[in-house]
């Protein structure tokens, strides 16, 4: 259809009308009008189009490449383990500080968060920050502003993590399966700690950074302790508002020789 | 406008074909590596983290 429209207008014209006296100024008027109609036309289509290949790069094509990223600085982070004063090197985790726990820069890899509640043998990559590069590489980003997430060693604080929603790994898509009761537990290279969820809020406004504080806000946490902290942004395919998953350490394990994960982690 | 680019093109049918698709292949190309990477954080869909304000983190 488009291609009579733009292709020969005036000719068809002319052919229509032998004698053109007054008859090919409309119809050249027309032949254009039909024209700009057309091109206008096939551009929303391309705008359409356009539209759904950026659907379908938001969520799709950024979790191919998040989950490519993160699963090669996976093994590097679980290689350095493996090897003999692993993380020492220039490698991405521990900064061993001589005599005291690890201490992490921004974009070092701190270790693993499993949730069985977001799947059987669930595992993120935990990195420090939470800015946009951080984090669109399919990590949980360990919160460095508005508060200074505590690391789980620390005596008391909170561990405070961000992924996304939807997109780029979309690592915390299933948040809103974990519950009370659920158990949360991060791996570093020699310890697993095991928390336990006590709430979660479905809804809160972006502004409402209390959730990640020391003692988180409306967490029903009154006193310091050893807090984790998973946000991430809700309803899922926006940014309208976050939500929070709040659980405390109930237990710390040390890692054997073979990585034995703990009761939570096998299979129920 | 896809007409006037399809009677531009060179060859018979089978060529302008061929042609049509390694544009199209290209343009989704260009899209993915520079255009989305670039249109995405200025749309309000992958903001995950609570700060205060615009500055902070936002992911």
């Amino acid at each position: 259809m488009q291609d009579d429209g733009t292709a020969e207008p005036a000719g068809a014209g002319r052919e229509a009308f032998p004698p053109p006296e007054e008859a090919p100024r409309p119809a050249r008027r027309r032949g254009l009008a039909l024209a700009a109609l057309g091109v206008f036309g096939e551009l929303l289509i391309t705008l359409g189009l356009v539209l759904g290949l950026f659907v379908t790069y938001s969520l799709w094509w950024t979790n191919v490449q998040a989950d490519r990223s993160a699963s090669a600085a996976s093994d590097r982070l679980r290689d350095a383990w493996a090897s003999p004063g692993g993380g020492s090197s220039a490698t991405p985790g521990a900064t061993p500080s001589p005599g005291g726990p690890p201490r992490f820069a921004a974009g070092d890899d701190v270790g693993f968060l499993h949730v069985p509640a977001m799947g059987d043998g669930y595992q993120v990559l935990i990195r420090m920050g939470t800015s946009t590069e951080v984090l669109d590489e399919g990590v949980a980003g360990v919160y460095e502003q508005p508060y200074k997430a505590a690391m789980p060693w620390d005596p008391s604080g909170n561990f405070a993590l961000a992924a996304h929603r939807d997109g780029h790994g979309a690592k915390f898509h299933d948040l809103d399966a974990v519950h009370k009761g659920d158990s949360i537990v991060v791996e570093t290279k020699d310890k697993w700690y095991v928390y336990k969820v006590d709430s979660t809020l479905s809804e809160t406004s972006k502004y409402d950074t209390g959730i990640v504080a020391p003692v988180p806000a409306r967490s029903g946490y009154a006193a310091p302790g050893r807090y984790i902290t998973l946000t991430t942004c809700t309803p899922v395919y926006t940014s309208r508002y976050r939500m929070a998953v709040w659980g405390s350490l109930v237990r710390v394990d040390d890692v054997d020789a073979k990585r034995t994960p703990p009761p939570e982690l096998r299979h129920s | 406008m896809y007409a006037f680019i399809w009677r531009h093109l060179p060859g018979n049918t089978l060529v302008r074909a061929v042609i049509s698709l390694l544009l199209i292949l290209g343009i989704v190309y260009l899209l993915f590596t520079y255009v989305f990477p670039w249109a995405e954080p200025l749309l309000p869909f992958g903001d995950v983290t609570v700060d205060g304000g615009d500055g902070a983190a936002a992911g």
